[in-house]
């Protein structure tokens, strides 16, 4: 089950003809498949497409009622290899993933099906995961279209232009047999608005259909001599019925006035941006209507060639606003224009910043340099809205100031008590080298546990160690959390490891989700899950590739890990060691268990409560245990004592209760400060006549300590 | 133009604050009151505990039909060109001045509590960034600024803080939406509604100005005639010292007797004499006592070390009873168990010991081992259960025999080596005097973490000769200070402490 449950949103999926939709860009994406007609969608989960995901998970049975098959894949690479439907039959197709990284797992896959072709419509939804928020290498999904030949769309983030495009995307991919991405950047993803939706279509023909009278054609199978011809019809055929396809359809607009010297190429996805730019240099009004001439590409891939001469012959210069490097649509056009003799200047990443993401402020800086060097006078007559800028100096020095907010572990994240153990162990027995892997178990490189030298990608922690396969007197340790030993680290990491006969350690967080992405059921999750296969042992699958040395651990049992972390680094014992983390997600735990809890009380059940506290009065504000922790509920506040200088630790009402704090007092030998409390719900007759037995007793004692303290008061209250 | 715009609202949140909520109610609110309404975010990795900007944009319906297309609405916020900031934390609003969302026209609704950061907190010392500066820019930035405690609005309701946010929203007027439209989102939404209106009217009152101060500490926190008559003799020989360090002193002096009775109250005051006599001489008067004021303030912590006897007493105290049920916020009468997480080793043990006999164990690898295996491993201690409150009883009231311990004598040799640091130092540099004084911060906790501090300490002070020769030793002293505090392996220290004495050489 993932993290969110999208019981109303799948309702969403169901309306009709002439009725308003109304969310998220990308679960206006999945209600356009379902009115194209698609057959199958498949994908792997990743912000931020994953709620197309996690809809269409929460949706089997719409998608049954309307025959689409759905699959949660393995991986971007399986996803992509599912298009193969579309090859021989008139399936249309959907798969989705985060870009760049998705497409980077998924090419081997991708560069196959563009180079066979598609007869039905393959669309391939990516959530560009660029710019602010970001939590990947910094690259264009565009390099990918260009390098296979699969059509690219950049719709203007509107929910009626994205739908479109996803409907149009379909017929441009069947009228030019290719398939056809579709780039949504983060916030157009997570975009909310509306958009007048149509009927749910039945796909005409089935994958019943297609199974039942399976047809072959030897010249769509990548192999001598197809592979070449392949490549001839690329050239030849598909991409000028593309963009035949392209211009009858207007998918590319030409929007703004049709006058004047100079004017502006965008990538629709940036349109908006654009408008905004404008309007605060007083040239466009709220509606987007404004005398500069816009060609806006909602196609970035191919460019149509005479749209883009026509749009640039009588123009002495234009805007090309394209956002991160390298500039293939500046070349592109420039290449276009120089082949035809134009003359027009096209000015691009020598106005804006070659790298990062185009803001509004960064488009409205370029604007101003562009019109200032190419037209002054559109600026002259401008009247921009009233805007104070804010003072530069003042805002660079508080930016000093605000504390940085790194990711970090949840509170009471099971994965938290394998780094302090980690930690712990590094000051025993020395540094030693670390190789992550992709996953919330990665903010282990962040403070306070600063664990952790690469990350090479989703599955590949221990891979990304196999060069240390060496003799030396320290071994390393590289981490993978169960999402990616599922998705690759299997075969790529484990089985690697065993045929090259390593002697490092590798730690498999395994929390029984696919925690980062949304808390995906994954092949090892532990709940029962109607429509998949779960409750299959990770340790069971490496020990059947041939791992022997194999030790599951309790992750909140911080002693244990250590002494077992400390074990897989120094014992004799020579080949493949493979510690497995266990404990559930805490933030699936909390929503499955919070509820259930709360009902138990109201019921008048006896509930115990567990949660952490510290004193104020014998903490000494060294705050080694944040360090050893860094558990959001676990924070400082005022010292009480005025003698004293440092703010003490202090857990917040949000402690769950883990137990990681006692237990990394006690392995790290810290203050005694941690105090465990139970607190009890609806008490029973026994408890209530304990307790009442205690505080007398204890409270007699204690009575008869004031007393004598009193003694000695210097007349305040304590 | 001066065409319709779309109003611009930012929420700068945290992850797990509901800033997600909040924007939903916004959008609603907008779509009920005749706007179209349009929200983004980057959730992503921010959603585990990093800072999140939503961002919204309402567009007056009646202008759009009027024209007869839809707006373009931005997807991201343009500095200079936000309506309404909504600031989730105290350092959030502080980011928003940063990224120029506030300008004059902005209304800036902002939580003054803290959420400290991760950097902050893991600062051997005092790490917290000062907020004081935000709220400065921020009163001569913003067209309007609202701030107030929203954290405790929320939690007074049992709400989250969004609701309280939102409340302040509507107080604000900064929307021209009434009231009564936000609090019908709130009932459509259908979760706690209880909850979330009471926040949202606390929220809504604290914009409107009307928060309810709590009255915190009102209390007269000086009624020295209620002294017990058994420390009246000390508070006559306090009365003697200059005035000015008269509050730090009684503090002091409040925590020697609690720790080992009025004699050491006594022993105190003794202690302070000769540094008084010298801080007059060197001038003490003009510099306010600083030297006083410093020692008395950290010799009385030092004198009150933590040892196993302190913990117990503390733990076991009525007072501290009251205050573990304040803090895990048990409801009137509820049974609380709670337990304590114990590591005695060896050497706490010995502390205990009389002196001789704790050096034979602490010599002997064999009596050390032994005590070990039986001590070496961590104990959980229920002190509101009887076993476990006797036993810390019992080990509290072993109070009367720690002047004869092993630790005592150890603590109180070191702290006359202090002191006679810090008199040598006074009339040579006054300054420096007081940073000797200061040296005792980095002494703190037990185990580990007191083994750390007391290592650091050492290292300074047998570089006390290199100080000296620096131009401004009572800096260079500073700086060790804070240097051993920066990192737990102590390299920055290393380092430093290397240049002092390679620029010596030099």
């Amino acid at each position: 089950m993932a993290e969110r449950s999208f019981a109303k949103e799948v309702e969403d999926l169901r309306i009709g003809d002439g009725e308003v939709f109304r969310g998220e860009g990308i679960l206006a994406v999945t209600k356009a498949l379902l009115q194209s007609g698609v057959s199958y969608v498949g994908g792997y989960q990743g912000a931020p497409i994953s709620h197309l995901m996690d809809v269409l998970s929460d949706a089997q049975e719409i998608l049954g009622g309307l025959n689409v098959h759905f699959e949660a894949s393995a991986s971007e690479a399986a996803a992509a290899a599912m298009l193969a439907a579309s090859v021989n039959y008139p399936l249309r197709g959907a798969v989705t993933w985060k870009s760049t990284v998705g497409t980077n797992v998924a090419s081997d896959a991708l560069a196959n099906v563009a180079s066979s072709g598609v007869k039905g419509g393959a669309l391939v939804i990516v959530g560009e995961d660029y710019g602010e928020g970001s939590s990947i290498m910094q690259e264009r999904s565009h390099a990918f279209a260009m390098k296979s030949q699969m059509w690219l769309l950049d719709p203007r983030p509107n929910l009626t232009s994205i739908v479109d495009m996803v409907e149009r995307g379909f017929e441009l991919s069947e009228a030019s047999n290719t398939p056809v991405m579709l780039e949504l950047r983060i916030r157009a993803c997570h975009v909310y608005g509306s958009f007048v939706a149509k009927d749910n279509v039945a796909p005409s023909f089935t994958l019943r259909d297609a199974m039942e009278n399976p047809t072959r054609d030897y010249s769509r199978v990548v192999l001598p001599p197809s592979n070449y011809v392949h490549e001839i019809e690329k050239v030849e055929n598909r991409w000028p019925a593309a963009v035949e396809f392209i211009k009858r359809a207007k998918l590319n607009e030409f929007l703004g006035g049709h006058k004047g010297k100079v004017g502006i190429i965008v990538q629709g996805g940036l349109y908006n941006t654009l408008m905004r730019a404008l309007e605060l240099a007083g040239l466009a009004d709220a509606f987007g209507e404004t005398a500069i001439p816009i060609y806006c590409l909602n196609v970035t891939y191919p460019l149509i060639e005479d749209e883009v001469k026509g749009f640039c012959l009588d123009k002495k210069a234009v805007l090309m606003i394209e956002e991160g490097q390298p500039e293939y649509l500046e070349q592109a056009v420039n290449s276009i224009l120089r082949n035809a003799d134009i003359q027009t200047k096209i000015a691009g990443k020598a106005m804006l910043p070659r790298a990062g993401e185009y803001t509004g402020e960064v488009l409205l800086k370029g604007l101003t340099r562009f019109f200032e060097e190419h037209a002054p006078r559109v600026l002259s007559i401008a009247q921009p809205p009233e805007r104070s800028e804010p003072d530069i100096e003042e805002q660079r020095a508080l930016a000093a100031q605000v504390p940085q907010r790194p990711a970090g572990f949840c509170t009471g994240c099971p994965e938290r008590p394998v780094f302090s153990a980690m930690k712990l162990v590094q000051k025993e027995i020395g540094a030693f080298h670390v190789s992550c892997d992709i996953g919330c178990h990665l903010f282990s490189i962040l403070p306070p546990f600063d664990i952790g030298n690469t990350t090479m990608g989703y599955g590949l922690g221990w891979s990304g160690a196999s060069a240390f396969n060496s003799e030396s007197s320290q071994r390393t340790i590289s981490i993978m959390g169960d999402g990616g030993f599922w998705h690759n680290g299997l075969a790529s990491g484990v089985g690697n490891a065993v045929f090259n006969k390593t002697d490092n350690v590798l730690v498999i967080i395994d929390n029984g989700y696919s925690a980062a992405t949304g808390g995906q059921d994954i092949l090892s999750s532990r709940a029962l899950n109607k429509t998949k296969s779960t409750n299959n042992p990770i340790a069971k699958a490496v020990r059947g590739v041939g791992v022997d040395w194999v030790r599951e651990v309790h992750t909140y049992h911080i002693a244990e890990m250590k002494r077992v972390l400390k074990e897989a680094m120094t014992t004799a014992a020579k080949g493949p060691k493979i510690i497995i983390a266990q404990a559930e997600c805490m933030l699936n735990r909390q929503r499955r268990e919070r509820p259930l809890r709360a009902q138990a009380i109201r019921n008048g059940e006896r509930v115990a409560r567990t949660r952490f506290g510290v004193d104020p009065d014998t903490c000494t504000g060294d705050h080694s245990c944040i360090r050893l922790s860094g558990c959001p509920s676990l924070t400082i506040r005022d010292n009480p004592d005025p003698l004293r200088d440092d703010p003490v630790a202090y857990v917040d009402n949000d402690c769950v209760g883990c137990g990681v704090c006692g237990e990394n007092a006690h392995a790290a030998i810290l203050c005694p400060s941690f105090y465990r409390a139970e607190l009890i719900y609806n008490p029973s007759f026994w408890d209530r006549f304990r307790a009442g037995v205690r505080n007398a007793v204890i409270g007699f004692f204690q009575r008869r300590a004031e007393k004598r303290r009193l003694k000695y008061t210097f007349g305040e209250s304590a | 133009m001066s065409e319709p715009r779309a109003i611009k609202i930012a929420i700068n949140a945290l992850g797990g604050q509901g800033g997600g909520v909040l924007a939903n109610w916004i959008v609603r609110l907008g779509e009920k009151a005749g706007y179209i309404a349009q929200a983004t975010s980057v959730p992503g990795v921010a959603q585990r505990t990093g800072a999140t900007v939503y961002y919204i944009e309402l567009f007056p319906e009646a202008a759009a039909q009027a024209k007869g297309k839809p707006p373009v609405l931005a997807l991201m916020p343009v500095p200079g060109d936000v309506d309404i900031v909504i600031a989730s934390e105290m350092m959030e609003a502080g980011r928003a001045l940063a990224r120029g969302f506030v300008s004059n026209k902005t209304t800036l609704i902002a939580s003054s509590h803290r959420v400290y950061a991760i950097g902050e907190k893991i600062a051997m010392g005092d790490g917290r960034e000062n907020a004081g500066d935000i709220e400065k820019l921020a009163r001569k930035t913003a067209g309007r600024f609202v701030l107030a405690d929203m954290d405790a609005a929320a939690k007074e309701a049992g709400a989250v803080i969004s609701a309280a946010l939102f409340g302040a929203l509507a107080g604000s007027g900064a929307l021209p939406i009434g009231r009564a439209v936000f609090e019908e989102t709130i009932r459509e939404a259908g979760r706690s509604v209880d909850e979330n209106l009471d926040a949202f009217n606390l929220g809504c009152r604290a914009a409107q100005g009307q928060a309810s101060t709590a009255a915190a500490g009102t209390a007269d926190p000086r009624r020295a005639s209620d002294a017990a008559p058994a420390v009246q003799p000390l508070l006559q020989r306090l009365a003697r010292f200059p005035a000015p360090a008269h509050y730090i002193m009684r503090e002091g002096l409040k925590k020697v007797v609690d720790y080992q009775g009025v004699a050491y109250g006594a022993l105190y005051l003794e202690r302070l004499q000769d540094v008084r006599t010298l801080d007059e001489r060197f001038g003490g008067e003009r510099r306010d006592w600083a030297l006083l004021k410093a020692t008395a303030k950290y010799l009385a912590l030092w004198m009150a070390y933590d040892d196993v006897i302190r913990v117990a007493d503390l733990k076991t105290r009525g007072s501290r009873f009251v205050r573990f049920r304040e803090d895990v916020k048990a409801a009137e009468g509820q049974i609380v168990h709670v337990s304590e997480y114990m590591h005695p080793r060896a050497e706490e043990f010995c502390d205990l010991l009389p002196a001789g006999l704790a050096e034979a164990v602490l010599k002997s690898s064999f009596l050390r081992g032994a005590l070990q295996m039986f001590l070496g491993k961590g104990r959980r201690v229920s002190t509101t259960k009887l076993r476990g409150f006797f036993l810390l009883n019992g080990l509290a009231s072993l109070r009367f025999m720690r002047r004869w311990s092993f630790r005592y004598r150890l603590e109180a040799r070191r702290i006359d080596d202090w002191l006679s640091m810090i008199v040598s130092a006074v009339g040579e540099n006054y300054a420096l005097a007081c940073e000797i004084a200061a040296l005792q911060r980095l002494l703190k906790g037990y185990g580990e973490t007191h083994e750390r501090g007391l290592a650091s300490y050492n290292r300074i002070v047998s570089a006390l000769d290199a100080v000296r020769r620096e131009p401004d030793p009572a800096a260079a002293l500073k700086g060790l200070c804070e240097a051993a505090l920066q990192d737990e392996d102590g390299g920055a220290l290393a380092a430093r402490l290397d240049a002092l004495t390679s620029a010596m050489a030099a």
